[in-house]
C-alpha cells in the first residue's frame, strides 16, 4: 500500500543562508581582509586609520547606494565619477563667486538630481541602453568641467562651515562617514521597506510585468538616474569640502569603484536582486583593500590591479553561482 | 465527461444567435469591442474583431497559434493601445490609458507568460501593483497574512511563502498568477491558457474558480487549448482566425469537431 506523506521542509536556517548567503560570503571576505591587513600592519587597526577609511569611503558609500537602485534595475550608470568632477568645480566656482554655501549645496543637490533625470529620460523613454547613454555622459560631464576650470583646480576661501562639511568631525566620527551611513540607512529602508523599492524591484526583475501591474515602469527606470546624479553631487559637494577646492580631475575612475562596491555586494547586474547591506560591505571592502595596500607600501598602481581583479571576481560570482542558484536565466524566457 | 461534446451532433447550426441561455435577452454587455484593430510592425495582428462580454458569463476564446487572442485580451486589459476600432464598459465608450486603468475598472488578467517577479516572494508577487502601505512603508506581515488567505481561497498548497517565485515548480507558478489576478474582487477576468501547466486536480480548482466567480456576476474570458475545458464551464465560444473572429456559438449548438473544424478553418462549416 502506498501512503500519501507530505514532503517535509527543511530548516528555517538552510533557507536564510541560501537567501543571504551572498551578504555573508561578502561579510566573510571583508573580515579576510581586514584580518588579512591587520597582520601584516601595525596602523590598520589604529583608530585614527579607521577613521580616516571612513572618511575616504564615504563618497563611494553614498554613490553606491543611490547605484544599487540602479543596477537592481538592470541598468548601470558609468558617469558618476564625471557627476561627481562637475558638481566638485561647480560648487568651488559658485562660492567663488560669493554665492552662501548653503544655496550653493541646494543648488548643487538640484542640479545633480536633474542632470541624472535628463540622462534617466534618454533611457527610459527613448530606450537607448543605460551603457551608451552614461558613456556619454561620462564624456560630456568630464568635458564641461575641464571647460569651465579650464583645468585648474579652484580654491574654496571663506566658506568654514562648508569645508567643516568635509573636515569636521562629531564625537570623534568624521561627518562625511556620518552622513554616508544615513544615506545607507535611508537608502535601505527605501529599497527593503517601500513601494518605491518594491517597484524597483519589480522593474528590475521583470519590466513588462511590473508595467502590467500599473506600476509607473517608464519613470522608476529613469528616476534611478536621478537618485545616482544627485547622490553624485552630494558625494562632489563632500569631496570639494574634505579638500577645500574644486577640480575637474576630482574623482577619476571613482565610477568602477562604486560598481566594483555594489557588485561585491552581491546586487545582481541581471536586475531584480539589491542589497543595501551587501553594498555597505562591499564599500568598506574596497574602501579597506586600498587604505590597507598604501599601509603596506605597495605601489599605488598594484592597488588597481587587485580592484579589477576583485571586480572580476565578484562578477564572475554574481553571474555564475547567483544565477544557476536562484535560476534567473529564466526570467529573460 | 464532455458536456454537450455528445449529446449535440448537428454542425455548422447558426452560431451567431446573441446571448441565449443563462443571459436575459437584450441584457446591456459588460463590455463591447468593435472593430479592434492591431498591428506590430508588419504583423496584422487583429484586423477588425468585434466582441461582446456579458455579466456572469464565461466566454471562451479559441484559435490556432498566433490567431491574435492575447493580443485581444491584452487591449482589454490595457496593456497593447488599439490602432483602431472602440471599447464600451457598461454601456460607457472607454480609451483605456494602460494598465493600471484596467485594473481600475476591474479588469484583470492571467497573462499567457505569467508577468510573474522571480525575485520577488509569493506574497510580494500576489500584491504586486497594490501593496499594502502602513505609515508610508510596505506591510510585509499583512500582505503575507491575505497572501496565505488567498491561496488557501483557491486550494493552492504553497508551503514557504517568503520563497522567490523562481523556486517554484511551473504550475505553483501558474497558480500564483491566476490568484493575484482572481482575488481582488475583478468584474472581468480573462485567463490566457491558464491550466497549460496544471495538473488535474489543479485544473479542476480553476474550472471550479471560473463557475464561482460566474454566478457573483463577473464575466470571464478563458483562452486554452483544452477544448474539453471550455465546454464544462463557458457559455459561449469565440473562434479566432488570423486577426479576425470567424465564429461565435452558444456551448449547446456545438461540439468539439465543430469546434475543431471552426479552429483550422474549414470553410464549409462557417
Ligand atoms: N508584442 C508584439 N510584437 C510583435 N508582434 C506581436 C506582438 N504580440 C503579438 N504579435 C504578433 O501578433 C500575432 C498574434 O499573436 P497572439 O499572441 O495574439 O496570438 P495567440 O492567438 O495568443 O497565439 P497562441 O495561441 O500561440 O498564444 C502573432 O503573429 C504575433 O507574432
Ligand atoms: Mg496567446
Amino acid at each position: 500500500m502506498t501512503l500519501y506523506t507530505e514532503r517535509g521542509q527543511g530548516s528555517a536556517i538552510e533557507d536564510f543562508l541560501a537567501e543571504h548567503a551572498q551578504v555573508l560570503s561578502i561579510a566573510g571576505f571583508f573580515l579576510v581582509c581586514i584580518l588579512f591587513f591587520a597582520t601584516m600592519t601595525d596602523t590598520f587597526l589604529t583608530g585614527g586609520n579607521i577613521l580616516n577609511l571612513l572618511r575616504q569611503a564615504a563618497p563611494i558609500l553614498i554613490v553606491a547606494s543611490a547605484m544599487t537602485f540602479v543596477i537592481t534595475t538592470a541598468g548601470i550608470d558609468l558617469s558618476v565619477g564625471s557627476q561627481v568632477a562637475l558638481v566638485n568645480a561647480l560648487a568651488a566656482i559658485a562660492i567663488a563667486a560669493g554665492i552662501p554655501w548653503p544655496l550653493v549645496i541646494l543648488m548643487m543637490l538640484a542640479a545633480g538630481a536633474m542632470i541624472g533625470l535628463a540622462q534617466g529620460w534618454f533611457i527610459a523613454h527613448q530606450e537607448i541602453p543605460a551603457f551608451i547613454v552614461t558613456l556619454a555622459g561620462l564624456s560630456i560631464f568630464r568635458g564641461i568641467a575641464l571647460l569651465l576650470t579650464k583645468g585648474y583646480s579652484i580654491p574654496i576661501r571663506d566658506a568654514d562651515g562648508f569645508t567643516f562639511l568635509g573636515r569636521g568631525a562629531v564625537a570623534g566620527i568624521p561627518i562625511p562617514a556620518i552622513l554616508s551611513v544615513l544615506v545607507a540607512i535611508i537608502a535601505y529602508v527605501v529599497l527593503d521597506r517601500m513601494r518605491y523599492g518594491r517597484q524597483v524591484v519589480a522593474v528590475g526583475a521583470n519590466r513588462e510585468a511590473a508595467r502590467r501591474v500599473g506600476m509607473p515602469a517608464r519613470w522608476v527606470t529613469a528616476s534611478v538616474y536621478g537618485l545616482t546624479g544627485l547622490a553624485s553631487a552630494f558625494a562632489g559637494l563632500l569631496i570639494a569640502a574634505r579638500l577645500g577646492s574644486g577640480s575637474s580631475n576630482a574623482a577619476v575612475g571613482f565610477e568602477l569603484d562604486v560598481i566594483a562596491a555594489v557588485v561585491l555586494g552581491g546586487t545582481s547586474l541581471m536586475g531584480g536582486r539589491g542589497t543595501i547591506i551587501g553594498t555597505v560591505l562591499g564599500t568598506l571592502t574596497i574602501a579597506a583593500i586600498g587604505n590597507g595596500l598604501i599601509l603596506m607600501h605597495v605601489s599605488p598602481f598594484f592597488t588597481q590591479i587587485v580592484t579589477g581583479a576583485i571586480i572580476l571576481a565578484a562578477i564572475w560570482l554574481n553571474t555564475r553561482i547567483f544565477a544557476s542558484g536562484l535560476r534567473l536565466g529564466r526570467k529573460k524566457s | 465527461m464532455i458536456a454537450g461534446a455528445n449529446t449535440k451532433t448537428e454542425t455548422g447550426s447558426s452560431g451567431l444567435q446573441p446571448h441565449a441561455g443563462k443571459i436575459a435577452a437584450g441584457a446591456r454587455p459588460r463590455v463591447s469591442m468593435r472593430g479592434i484593430v492591431k498591428t506590430f510592425g508588419s504583423v496584422e495582428a487583429l484586423r477588425g474583431v468585434d466582441l461582446d462580454l456579458y455579466p456572469g458569463e464565461c466566454l471562451g476564446l479559441v484559435g490556432d497559434n498566433a490567431a491574435g487572442k492575447s493580443t485581444l485580451t491584452k487591449i482589454l486589459s490595457g496593456t497593447y493601445i488599439p490602432d483602431g476600432g472602440t471599447l464600451e464598459i457598461d454601456g460607457e465608450d472607454v480609451r483605456l490609458t494602460g494598465p493600471s486603468d484596467a485594473r481600475a475598472r476591474h479588469i484583470e488578467m492571467v497573462f499567457q507568460d505569467l508577468s510573474l517577479c522571480d525575485t520577488i516572494d509569493v506574497a510580494g508577487n500576489l500584491f504586486l501593483g497594490r501593496e499594502i502601505i502602513k505609515n508610508g512603508f510596505l506591510d510585509k506581515r499583512a500582505m503575507a497574512e491575505k497572501a496565505k488567505e488567498m491561496l488557501a481561497a483557491l486550494d493552492i498548497r504553497i508551503p514557504n511563502l517568503s520563497a522567490k517565485v523562481a523556486q517554484l515548480s511551473g504550475g505553483q507558478r501558474q497558480a500564483i498568477a491566476i490568484a493575484r489576478a482572481a482575488s481582488f474582487q475583478p468584474q472581468v477576468l480573462i485567463m490566457d491558457e491558464p491550466t497549460s501547466a496544471l495538473a488535474v486536480a489543479e485544473v479542476e480548482a480553476v474550472l471550479a474558480l471560473i463557475e464561482r466567480v460566474k454566478v457573483t456576476g463577473v464575466s470571464v474570458v478563458l483562452i486554452t487549448h483544452r477544448l474539453q475545458d471550455l465546454f464544462r464551464v463557458c457559455d459561449r465560444i469565440a473562434v479566432m482566425y488570423e486577426g479576425t473572429k470567424v465564429a461565435e456559438r452558444q456551448v449547446q449548438e456545438t461540439n468539439l469537431e465543430d469546434l475543431v473544424r471552426l479552429i483550422v478553418g474549414d470553410e464549409s462549416v462557417r
